[in-house]
């Protein structure tokens, strides 16, 4: 397989990603030399051309390559997700930004709106790139166009000593990451010899011998940095640590960014690594020895920091006080949640690889186990970004609030920043709206049915239990591992609760004296009532995001969307 | 709006007060006292629109009531849809689908201009009651939440969207009952709602597995999906055509059990009537719509509702109309002798509503018009009888014992009078409401104790509908006369996939012996004979103790006891000329038993083939209402122009007075065998809790802070450790995979 050359359909199907950057230049350019001040709004424009852009590519099953790029179901859900969640953040962060520009408290900088819009396009710009590469290397230069952009967002927001300290933190831990990441795409370049995606996945589930002897010195190397890397931006164990700290020191709109999108780039990584094993039609030959190390390993592997994410994250978040500092400990454990739908994934395909051809019977159901599993992972992500998004808008919509003070005491102290649960006190006396939208984003966290987050925990669940579904539990088995994993999955959900309905107690049973400026910009809390809409239509209507994630998860296995759609939801016949 | 159709119109019905409702709360503090308008407003509008509903329908069924099936379904989206689901070649379709679909039939269409048009009255009356609340808003928002979700429970055409609001019904009571919580017993009396109301909510959850294990479906109306295949609905008129459709045996018996159990938690039928009488904290309008009018009826919608399961299961039918008589006679006999007016009428919506059960059980097409004709009835009288009770609380001061106040038919002539019409209908005097309606649930059941007396022939032929001789789809048109929305008529017939099962038809399976044998019903009819008796006695008696007498007021009231303004007393006098004349122009006109015949759920031939020619029991009719004359004659004895803190009657009843007076003891037994164990149970739970659990979460909260831990140290802040950290995980995860390679 050789890869098709790069031209100018290459450019075309890229068209989204090059209005992302002109958007960016313009931001950029025009803040130098045109005397631009709203940079936020060429980014909504910017974001709004490329979406047309987007609705004129190639969508649904259809798979085009072009170069190294390589547009499929999959990547297209990753687009509208980059694209839609970005329309957000970009709400939330010029809410932000409008908080920055009139006060001059400490902390948080004033102007420099052209150039945080510019390099949060970039960011976006870079996110759909991993989305679509179909090319080690254009994976890795979409990373690093999603982390350095990150840097400088941190860098700029806040000039204090804990903004520097985040910003910092977060650059060296990246970078640590993305070495990482290297060298495993660096492996899987001497496993595959070529860089290519595909190319390498064919070669790994080839049966030549020496492929077998080759996966053993090189695949446990490859697999296991290339999930660090892909930790590093889930925030999952083991590359975990920073999220409190950097979400504590920067803004809520940064916090709002770290907390998806580098979320979905993790997610993307970790689905074309898996992908590398699984054929990309069902009636392919079944798989090597080496594509079935890499799915044993890989399963084991996303179950074992699943289960140890997930409780990690809510163990900290149970006892933290600080806002973000919680949020930072509870996108922790989402990533773990996650990782159950990778895992299942990879085990299911693990599944079909010892398949031998022929059996459509028995390819038919597996199939449904194995799109269960990241249908259910990228679902589960959207509800959570829209979820995370719109409590980070509501907290940069509100800002501030005033000390206690009373006449007695001196002259009134400076306001202060919300930062505590405590802080948040009363807040349904004295901004009902933020609070219903705040406790409508922390049930649906929570996993409080009807709303998205519950739809998205129970698909996370149903397709763990529908692991090898007809063998008996017995210990050790795989089924076994994967109904354990459900149960720690619904165990850390109750867990959760607790924080959360704390900060909803918070709101609702507790008093204050302290008023509440909501100072923090009308953008922020515009996106905070469109995450609030999109929410309820995802409760009322969940089923056309979850077609969606069928298609993006169908894509993954070459299978037809068509039999996505019977994902976890589907009901096991009965006998009569 | 250009295109006002019934569709349309059948939305508007709950989406009103779920604007008003809205609105009440987003405007509440601005409008201060007159936060009653959005409410009010959206109700009455809602109550046109049902109304219109209700006589459009009933112009299309027709004067005569053909039997045949009406029904117009509205999807307006999917809820949850897994439709293109069913795995290739699975021999039965297994969808999954909850459409957020509203249905309209003839009982629907009554009990929602029942619901809109008693909720809007109450609201009306409320405006004075309620005025001066610190909660006038929030009992505004409360009602008009209250009216959303009981007429979408009524309009809903699936089971999980029913469960869905059945729960609701459940929450606004539980508000509404709680109202004044600051007020322990109303905070006791909301908790103890809920709780009892749980465990019926669970028989219906677990009768929702069942019913959808058993079926494939949750729907109650037929679905065509895209390939043209029909996918019956549980109470679809495909099945109801065929007469085989409904699984009887141990599943099906268990399935109407717990509908039952569900039933009887929301209705306060025993055992799980406690609620009822302790829900009388709430506010009075309150009590009047939902613990009275509207809400306690769900259950009695339920199982008409599923009348064709109940149908196929005689043994769970004649368990319905036992627990309905035995309820009506326990808790007619607990209202002999309370002396708190609304707890008086508490337990006579218990007592009428035990009726409606006991007529549903009959399961003939006259069981259950008459069990909603009651119903239809009863929402008005008794109604009118607990807002002419909060009348006199209202003008009393809040005292609402009867033995502190007498012949106050001097100081509140309307309301003496109005509440006298209310319990002339409650009692069943000619020509009052009640008398029609409880003589119809007598008839219905003097029809199953003496079988042939009327000419009724409950052993339906064996051969009438047995046989799938018509083709389902023939049915199709029928059902989309009023624009069936989610249906497309003349589908194939050979494209319809339905597996019929095999189960003797009830009908046609009289059960020997046992527990269905007309003795049984002989013992029901006596029993429903002496409450109709009692009823009237306690009703009289609560009458000449309030409005008879020389005329006492208690000092709560001050020296203005004085009638309640037009705004109460206006809703009372509708109520009153409703109670009055409706029973008899029902009954005369038969207008409501016809219209409800086209219902789909009767018209299934297993129910339909029980229908008897109208006729008036003139023995039945003597019965009921001798027994109607000797309470209230025993009544005037003991209470008639007497001081009503004298002597009371219960000292003729001897060693049965500590019982009733102790309502046989149920309160207690639940406290010593539930309520106790279960403290015990919590005290431990609570010890463990406090002792182990959160010793456990205290030592994780302080093991970083005290022994400085992994944890803590890990989250140092330090750079460097992240990054060890980081690497050595990268490590430990690399060395892990090339062991297990190995």
């Amino acid at each position: 397989m050789t890869m098709p050359p790069t031209s100018l359909d290459t450019f075309a199907l890229l068209a989204p990603e090059i209005a992302l950057v002109v958007a960016a230049l313009v931001a950029f350019l025009g803040a130098a030399f045109l005397g631009l001040r709203s940079g936020w709004l060429v980014a909504l424009a910017g974001i709004a051309v490329a979406l047309a852009l987007a609705g004129g590519q190639p969508t649904g099953g259809s798979v085009v390559a072009s170069g190294g790029v390589r547009v499929d179901g999959f990547s297209t859900f990753v687009r509208w997700t980059v694209l839609g969640l970005g329309g957000l953040l970009t709400l939330v962060q010029a809410g932000d930004l409008f908080t920055a520009a009139v006060s001059r408290g400490p902390g948080l900088r004033r102007g420099g709106t052209c150039e945080e819009a510019g390099t949060f396009l970039l960011l976006l710009a870079g996110l759909s790139l991993v989305g679509v590469a179909g090319d080690l290397v254009l994976l890795f230069v979409g990373l690093e166009l999603v982390s350095i952009p990150t840097y400088i967002l941190l860098a700029l927001k806040r000039t204090d000593a804990r903004g520097q300290e985040a910003s910092l933190k977060y650059f060296f831990l990246s970078l640590v990451a993305s070495a990482f990441f290297l060298y495993s795409a660096v492996c899987l370049y001497g496993l595959g010899g070529s860089t290519e995606l595909a190319a390498i996945g064919a070669r790994l589930r080839s049966t030549e011998p020496n492929v077998a002897g080759m996966a053993t010195v090189l695949l446990p190397a490859a697999l296991g940095m290339a999930i660090v890397g892909a930790a590093f931006r889930l925030a999952a164990v083991p590359m975990h640590f920073y999220a409190p700290d950097v979400y504590e020191g920067t803004s809520p709109g940064n916090a709002a960014v770290l907390s998806t999108l580098p979320k979905l780039a993790g997610l993307v990584v970790l689905a074309r690594v898996l992908g590398l094993a699984i054929a990309p039609d069902a009636v392919a030959a079944p798989a090597g020895p080496a594509a079935q190390f890499h799915l044993g390993l890989f399963w084991q592997l996303a179950a074992v920091l699943a289960a140890v994410t997930m409780t990690v994250g809510n163990v900290m978040a149970l006892m933290q006080q600080n806002l973000r500092r919680l949020l930072a400990c509870s996108s922790i454990a989402h990533a773990g949640y996650l990782l159950v739908g990778v895992a299942v994934a990879a085990a299911a395909a693990a599944t079909q690889a010892t398949r031998p051809l022929g059996d459509a019977g028995g390819i038919e159901t597996r199939w449904v186990f194995e799109l269960g599993g990241m249908t259910a992972a990228v679902f589960y992500l959207v509800t959570y970004a829209l979820a995370t998004i719109g409590i980070f808008g509501a907290l940069a919509y509100l800002g501030h609030r005033w000390p206690e003070w009373t006449t007695a005491s001196g002259p009134r102290p400076p306001r202060e920043e919300i930062t505590t649960v405590a802080d948040l006190d009363g807040l349904s006396g004295t901004n009902p709206v933020a609070a219903f939208a705040i406790a409508l984003f922390l049930l649906s966290l929570a996993g409080i049915p009807p709303l998205p987050g519950f739809w998205g925990k129970l698909t996370l669940a149903a397709a763990a239990l529908e692991v090898d579904w007809n063998d008996p539990v017995a210990l050790g088995s795989r089924r076994w591992w994967f109904v354990g994993l459900a149960v720690v999955l619904v165990l850390n959900a109750a867990i959760a609760a607790g924080y959360y309905l704390r900060i909803i107690a918070a709101m609702y049973f507790r008093t204050t004296k302290r008023g509440v400026q909501a100072d923090g910009g009308l953008a922020a809390g515009i996106a905070m009532l469109a995450c609030t809409a999109l929410v309820l239509i995802a409760t009322l209507q969940p089923q056309g995001l979850f077609r969606a994630a069928s298609r993006a998860g169908a894509s993954l296995s070459g299978t037809q969307p068509q039999a996505a759609a019977t994902a976890a939801m589907r009901h096991e016949s009965l006998p009569r | 709006m250009p295109n006002l159709t019934p569709a349309t119109l059948l939305v508007l019905v709950p989406l009103l007060p779920l604007v008003g409702a809205v609105l009440t709360v987003a405007l509440g503090r601005v409008l201060g006292s007159r936060a009653h308008l959005p409410a009010v407003a959206s109700i009455a509008a809602s109550a046109a629109v049902a109304v219109s509903l209700l006589v459009g329908l009933g112009r299309e069924v027709g004067s005569g009531g053909t039997g045949r099936p009406v029904e117009m379904v509205n999807t307006l989206w999917q809820w949850a849809d897994v439709a293109d689901a069913t795995p290739a070649g699975a021999a039965v379709p297994q969808a999954f689908s909850i459409p957020i679909a509203l249905r309209l039939d003839p009982l629907t269409a009554t009990l929602l201009a029942i619901i809109t048009c008693v909720g809007l009255l109450v609201a009306i009356y409320s405006i004075g009651y309620m005025h001066d609340d610190p909660g006038y808003p929030r009992f505004f928002a409360l009602v008009a939440a209250f009216v959303f979700s009981m007429t979408m429970l009524v309009a809903a055409s699936n089971f999980l969207l029913v469960y869905v609001f059945w729960e609701a019904v459940g929450a606004c009571s539980y508000l509404l009952i709680g109202f004044w919580f600051s007020k322990p017993e109303a905070a006791r009396a909301a908790k103890k709602a809920f709780l009892v109301n749980r465990i019926g909510d669970f028989g219906l959850a677990v009768a929702t597995f069942l019913l959808w294990i058993t079926y494939g479906t949750l729907n109650f109306h037929d679905t065509i999906t895209a390939d043209g295949t029909i996918v019956p609905g549980i109470l679809g008129q495909v099945r109801l055509a065929d007469a085989v459709g409904y699984v009887g045996g141990a599943v099906g018996t268990a399935i109407c059990l717990l509908l039952l159990l569900a039933a009887c938690g929301k209705s306060a039928q025993l055992p799980l009537h406690v609620w009822l009488p302790d829900a009388m904290e709430g506010p009075t309008p309150a009590s009047a719509l939902i613990h009275a009018a509207t809400m306690v009826t769900a259950g009695i919608y339920l199982v008409a509702r599923c009348a064709p399961l109940f149908v196929a299961c005689p043994e769970a039918l004649t368990v319905v109309s036992i627990v309905g008589a035995t309820t009506a006679l326990v808790a007619a006999l607990i209202g002999t002798v309370q002396n708190d007016l609304k707890r008086v009428l508490a337990y006579s919506t218990i007592s009428q509503l035990g009726y409606m059960f006991a007529s549903l059980g009959t399961g003939t097409l006259l069981g259950f018009t008459a069990a909603i004709f009651h119903l239809v009835t009863h929402a008005f009288f008794k109604a009118l009888l607990f807002l002419g009770a909060g009348s006199v609380m209202h003008s009393m001061g809040g005292v609402i014992d009867m033995r502190r106040f007498g012949g106050l038919r001097r100081i509140m002539p309307i309301t003496a009078a109005t509440f006298l019409i209310g319990s002339l209908a409650l009692a069943g005097v000619a020509p009052f409401a009640g008398f029609f309606s409880k003589d119809e649930i007598l008839a219905a059941l003097h029809g199953r104790g003496w079988p042939g007396a009327h000419g009724e022939h409950h052993e339906a032929p064996a051969s009438g509908h047995a046989s799938l001789t018509v083709a389902p789809g023939t049915h199709l048109p029928a059902a989309s006369l009023l624009l069936g929305a989610s249906r497309g008529e003349g589908a194939p017939a050979s494209a319809i996939r339905f597996v019929s099962r095999a189960t003797a038809s009830p009908a046609t399976a009289p059960a020997a012996g046992g527990l269905d044998s007309p003795r049984t019903w002989q013992l029901l009819f006596w029993m429903s004979l002496v409450t109709a008796g009692l009823t009237a006695f306690y009703t009289f008696r609560a009458v000449f103790m309030t409005f008879t007498g020389p005329t006492r007021v208690p000092e709560e009231a001050g020296h203005h006891a004085h009638e309640s303004p037009p705004v109460m007393t206006l809703p009372l006098v509708i109520l009153a000329a409703a109670s009055a004349v409706s029973g008899w122009w029902l009954f005369r006109t038969q207008a409501l038993a016809s219209f409800l015949a086209s219902t789909p759920s009767l018209t299934c031939p297993t129910v339909a083939d029980t229908a008897v020619p109208h006729a008036f029991h003139l023995d039945v009719a003597l019965q009921g209402t001798l027994a109607a004359a000797i309470g209230i004659a025993l009544a005037a004895l003991g209470h008639l122009g007497r001081r009503s803190d004298g002597p009371q009657m219960e000292r003729y009843l001897g060693p049965l007075e500590p019982l009733f007076a102790n309502r046989f003891y149920i309160d207690q037994l639940y406290a010593a065998l539930v309520v106790k164990p279960l403290e015990v149970v919590a005290l431990i739970a609570a010890a463990f809790d406090r002792h182990v659990v959160d010793g456990l979460v205290d030592g994780i909260g302080r093991l970083p802070g005290v022994v400085g831990t992994v944890v803590r140290r890990l989250q140092s802040g330090l750079l460097q450790r992240y990054a060890l950290a980081g690497v050595m995980g990268t490590l430990l995860i690399v060395l892990a995979l090339a062991w297990g390679l190995r």
